[in-house]
């Protein structure tokens, strides 16, 4: 599996190489990246008048994968490209083989969390808006709240391949005081961090068989995501679809 | 027995075309990889359809899914109550939970009769 590390960046590029790597993509990969600036993303079919409260010059990216928005602010976002036939074919169950990863890799951090057997699934109600307000079942929490928000987009053609993306919470962001982060377990400096990445990559991996080569984006796949960046994620139309 | 007046495609959209006209949905299979529906996007009437392109997605248990276009063609109707009904999909899947209807230009080379297509269900486990 190839091991992609990218240094935070803009919300739309961030979802342009992830649609990229969906599309064009190859090899199973596993990216981390960042946020630079904050932002907030909405899933798929969320609607944009729901979030007018938020502060003003706040960017707003659309995902391509559903359920609830993100504050993305200081946290670990990973997001991992394969064929279906790599994971689960059940979504539920490569839901849990890969939070059953992450909760391996946060305690050897030194964090504690777990998986919910039980809870609600997915929700309609504009109310349950953000990803880390109402915890489900599978969800990654702490005693504190929802720790790890993630969500998948699956294509059929031309070959069948999942994206599924996810958000660790390092230090909570101000639009969602009522996540879980890392902080409330250990002080987040830039080593932890590291070492949390490291321990997620080396889970991650085992929990699909497969070994990590550090490798790079294709030419392919980057002229792609900035094809992607410009005429989708940072297009109005969709950002503000509904 | 999955309706044998009806084509299949190996991503399980079901197409019936009668008289130039598609109507397209997703078959029983499909249905029974998701659960726990939660929302539909469907194109609007006059929207341009593609042999193997999304004409719409599908939102399920923290899932979303695109579904394929069997045909060329323009969109002159959608299921306009099935997103706020998508427990129709699980009761008949080929019947009122149709999702649009296509005026064919084209249809994909590739379509799979009922027997093929229950053989590619049963390969794919």
């Amino acid at each position: 599996m190839r091991l992609i590390v990218h240094e935070p960046s803009e919300a739309a590029w961030n979802m342009a190489v992830d649609e990229a790597l969906l599309v064009a993509g190859i090899e199973p990969t596993l990216r981390f990246y960042g946020w630079s600036p904050h932002a907030v993303s909405l899933g798929y079919f969320q609607r944009i008048e729901e979030f007018r409260d938020l502060p003003p010059d706040t960017p707003v990216v659309r995902r391509l994968t559903g359920g609830g928005a993100i504050h993305h602010g200081d946290e670990i976002t990973f997001s991992l490209t394969l064929d279906a036939a790599s994971l689960p074919r059940d979504i539920g169950a490569s839901y849990r083989l890969l939070h059953d990863a992450a909760v391996a890799a946060l305690a050897a951090a030194g964090v504690p969390s777990r998986r919910l057997v039980a809870g609600p699934t997915t929700s309609r109600n504009p109310a349950d808006r953000w990803c880390f307000a109402q915890p489900g079942r599978d969800d990654v929490v702490t005693e504190r709240g929802k720790l790890l928000g993630s969500a998948q987009r699956r294509i059929r053609f031309p070959r069948a391949r999942v994206l599924h993306h996810g958000s660790i919470v390092l230090n909570r962001p101000e639009l969602t005081p009522f996540a879980g982060a890392t902080a409330d377990a250990t002080t987040c400096t830039a080593a932890f961090a590291q070492g949390l990445r490291d321990l997620l990559g080396a889970h991650i991996s085992r929990a699909l068989a497969m070994d990590l080569q550090p490798g790079a984006l294709t030419t392919a796949e980057q002229t792609l995501a900035t094809r992607l960046c410009s005429g989708r994620y940072r297009d109005l139309e969709f950002v503000q679809r509904s | 027995m999955r309706p044998t007046d009806c084509k299949y495609q190996k991503t399980h959209e079901w197409c019936k075309i009668q008289n130039g006209i598609a109507t397209i949905g997703i078959t029983d299979y499909a249905v029974s990889h998701l659960s726990d529906l939660v929302f539909l996007d469907l194109p609007a009437k006059g929207a341009s359809v593609k042999i193997g392109e999304s004409f719409g997605e599908i939102e399920s248990v923290k899932a979303v899914s695109s579904l394929y276009s069997p045909v060329n063609g323009e969109v002159i109707d959608s299921n306009k109550d099935l997103p706020d009904n998508l427990e129709w999909l699980a009761q008949e899947p080929f019947g009122k939970a149709w999702m649009i209807q296509v005026k064919v230009t084209a249809k994909s080379p590739d379509l799979l009769d009922a027997a093929a297509y229950d053989a590619h269900c049963k390969a794919e486990g």
